[in-house]
């Protein structure tokens, strides 16, 4: 039988696929991905875009998630400092409803109250990158004025939600009148009470002026506890967005990862059978009858 | 009646037919590597015999022919598998280059889609800052600089594409010239009983290399070969080739004509088949979702949009172009919007409020018309677009392989093998030597025979 007498082109073709074999393995080696371009498996590109969006994503909430983070520090150092400041004005208070006082005592105790008045509206005006963190969701104005001894509240009672996760939220803020004007409680209500009992001098309303802060502080501290709580969400939140991110990483790596010892096996067998075409080719291509014609 | 001349003319004979079957051999030998060649036999034949008396005496020998060893059926296999090869060669080589626009995942569309909605949500954590809204309408703007630069890409593409188109149509034409007049050649060698070998040749290489321009079908007449392209558009009938022309459409495209009948989709093999596949199938239905893309993101985000207040205390605009889907969305695709305050974040009027982010970002999760989200429409363009390169290589593949099996088939019959015209060339040099030495030997007897008379 007659067999093909120039196998060339033959030995060419062989030689490019082993050389396309050797190529493949080691631009899968050097990227350390499987899948290079989307034909070289098109569903598993197809599902690795899906990952890295979600990925991006969950980078996205991490970030909301660190910058409300910030947000409810502010928030929540802010009110400790308004506690603080309730619990002189209740020292102040107790002092001026039980020690026989001058007149000139009870003046510096007026004083030391307005002060605290003052400081806590201050406190209350809070800004954190510019948006007054108490003021509901009228955020470009200070909510709280004081004007002739009284506090008006501005801003709104507008709630803010964010997103920190698909399908979960989380409240950003607190308005302003629901922590200090509460009917239970009402901060400003109970300072100003207290200004106009040292005013008078009246001893019995200093009393109760004082009891009210009290139980002023305590509302805010029950509205202060929103910070703590939402921190600790945040805080689970994170964990469960990183162990996502984890396990996406790793399905990626499943999906489009190269199997590093795969593919060195499949990178020396490439060299392997490369060198042994080389080899098997020069010898073949050589002789011919001609050559054993002398 | 038989004698020493008759023996003197039948070594000439014999002579004169081994001289030219060294004049194969060595033709066999010179084209060893000619591409599309086939070897030569001589064909010997016993010339008639004479009677004389009873006796049937033979007449020396005649090189009867030269015969090409061709096996014509094979051929047409070759051509057939060519046509195949060079579609997905040369559609592989351009869905190459439509798949590098959507290999990387950290960059091009699906990647600002994600970021824009992410600037967004890093929006509704602070929603009166004004460098977080830039940072969205960048986000937005880059979103419509890469469906501009994909779509413009695909077109520049469509432009090689029609650009070959109109290469692959002149070059089949002037095969075409050339078949033609070979065909006539041919027609002539043929009608003297002869064997046009080498003409013959010629026109399968040309034959091969318009296989891998178009779709050839192949048919064998009295005139020759009859070929025929498509839908069994003549390209070639005896003496007389028909040329293709190319056209510009109203789309822009080059569209192929015969005699002013339009045959575009006809054609289906080789380079011109794979172009326009390419062109007219693959690229459009890429272009048209991300139409559907572009379009429904825009039309939804504007919806969301309008429900908002933005910082100036106004309702929302539209945010995006084009404001209905349709064609052209990707291409058209572009931020209305420059003002960072005219992003409607708010709800309730009041600055402070992002109750509209939520609605704006429930857009990356909401359907569009083809039933995905954004997300899942671009991996399926992905999926689409790489799911076509890799059939398109699968069968490159393929058909390399059975058409090289076939090429190998085609040589094992029609290959010169110079260890065969080593052998041949032995062969007849020692037939010539053993007729020259005979015609010495006739030359002695016929001295004896002169000299039988002499003293």
């Amino acid at each position: 039988m007659r067999v093909n007498p120039n196998p060339t082109d033959d030995i060419l073709a062989t030689l490019f696929q082993t050389q396309q074999a050797e190529q493949t393995a080691l631009q899968q080696i050097s990227t350390g991905k499987r899948v290079n371009q989307p034909s070289d498996d098109p569903a598993a590109a197809a599902l690795y875009a899906g990952d890295v969006a979600t990925e991006a994503r969950i980078d996205q909430y991490l970030q909301s998630v660190s910058s409300l983070r910030a947000q409810y520090q502010t928030g929540d150092s802010t009110l400790a400092s308004v506690v603080t400041a309730l619990n002189q004005a209740i020292t102040l208070g107790t002092q001026a409803a039980n020690g026989p006082n001058s007149a000139g005592n009870l003046q510096q105790l007026l004083q030391g109250v307005q002060a605290v008045l003052s400081q806590v509206v201050q406190l209350a005006n809070t800004s954190f990158h510019g948006s007054f963190i108490f003021a509901g969701t009228a955020t470009t104005a200070p909510p709280f004025t004081l004007a002739n001894g009284v506090v008006t509240y501005n801003g709104n009672s507008g709630i803010n939600y964010s997103e920190i996760g698909d399908g979960t939220s989380v409240q950003v803020n607190v308005p302003g009148d629901q922590i200090f004007q509460q009917a239970s409680g009402n901060v400003f209500g109970a300072l100003q009470q207290l200004v106009t009992a040292l005013q008078n001098g009246d001893k019995t309303a200093i009393g109760t002026a004082t009891t009210a802060v009290g139980a002023s502080l305590q509302e805010l501290s029950v509205q202060r506890s929103f910070y703590g709580n939402s921190m600790n969400q945040l805080t689970g939140d994170e964990g469960a967005l990183n162990q996502l991110n984890l396990n996406l990483k790793t399905q990626d790596t499943t999906l489009v990862g190269v199997d590093l010892s795969k593919a060195a096996t499949d990178l020396s067998m490439a060299q392997l059978a490369h060198q042994a075409t080389l080899a098997a080719s020069a010898k073949v291509i050589q002789p011919t009858l001609l050559d054993y014609l002398r | 009646m038989g004698g020493l001349t008759s023996a003197l003319i039948m070594s000439a004979q014999a002579l004169l037919a081994d001289q030219g079957a060294l004049e194969v051999t060595s033709n066999n030998i010179a084209n060893v590597n000619t591409p599309g060649y086939s070897r030569e036999v001589p064909i010997y034949n016993e010339a008639t015999p004479v009677q004389l008396g009873s006796l049937l005496v033979g007449q020396g020998v005649t090189l009867k022919s030269i015969d090409s060893i061709r096996d014509r059926l094979l051929e047409l296999r070759v051509i057939d598998e060519q046509q195949q090869n060079s579609n997905a060669e040369t559609q592989l080589g351009f869905l190459n280059q439509v798949q590098a626009l959507f290999s990387n995942t950290s960059q091009g569309i699906g990647a600002d889609i994600t970021a824009f909605f992410n600037k967004l949500n890093q929006l509704s954590t602070d929603p009166t800052s004004i460098p977080s809204r830039q940072a969205v309408l960048t986000a937005a703007n880059n979103l419509a600089n890469d469906f501009h630069s994909t779509v413009a890409q695909l077109a520049s593409i469509q432009t090689n594409l029609n650009q070959t188109v109109v290469q692959s149509v002149s070059a089949i034409n002037e095969l075409t010239t050339q078949i033609a007049s070979l065909n006539l050649q041919v027609g002539t060698f043929k009608s003297l009983g002869k064997d046009a070998g080498a003409l013959e040749d010629q026109r399968n290489q040309l034959i091969n290399q318009l296989s891998q321009l178009t779709d050839v079908h192949v048919t064998t007449t009295e005139q020759g070969v009859s070929l025929t392209t498509g839908n069994g558009t003549a390209l070639v009938v005896g003496g007389q080739a028909f040329a293709l022309q190319t056209s510009v459409n109203s789309a822009g495209a080059q569209e192929v004509f015969s005699l002013g009948q339009d045959i575009t989709s006809s054609i289906t093999g080789g380079q011109l088949g794979g172009a326009i596949a390419v062109r007219d199938t693959t690229i459009p239905s890429v272009v048209s979702q991300l139409d559907d893309l572009a379009g429904g993101i825009a039309t939804n985000f504007n919806a969301a949009h309008h429900a908002g207040i933005d910082l100036n205390g106004a309702a929302g605009q539209d945010f995006f172009s084009p404001l209905v889907a349709g064609p052209g969305s990707a291409k058209n695709f572009a931020v209305l919007i420059s003002d960072p305050k005219a992003i409607a974040a708010s709800s309730d009027g009041s600055p402070g409020s992002n109750g509209n982010i939520a609605n704006l970002l429930a857009v990356q999760d909401q359907n569009l018309p083809s039933g995905d989200t954004p997300g899942d429409a671009y991996a399926g363009l992905i999926s689409d677009v790489g799911n076509a390169a890799a059939q398109a290589q699968a069968e490159s593949q393929a058909s390399s392989l059975s058409l090289q099996q076939l090429k190998d088939q085609r040589q094992s019959i029609s290959g010169v093998s110079v260890d065969e015209e080593a052998t041949n060339l032995i062969r007849y040099q020692h037939a010539f030597a053993a007729a020259a030495r005979v015609i010495t030997v006739v030359d002695q007897l016929t001295q004896t025979v002169i000299s039988m008379g002499s003293p």
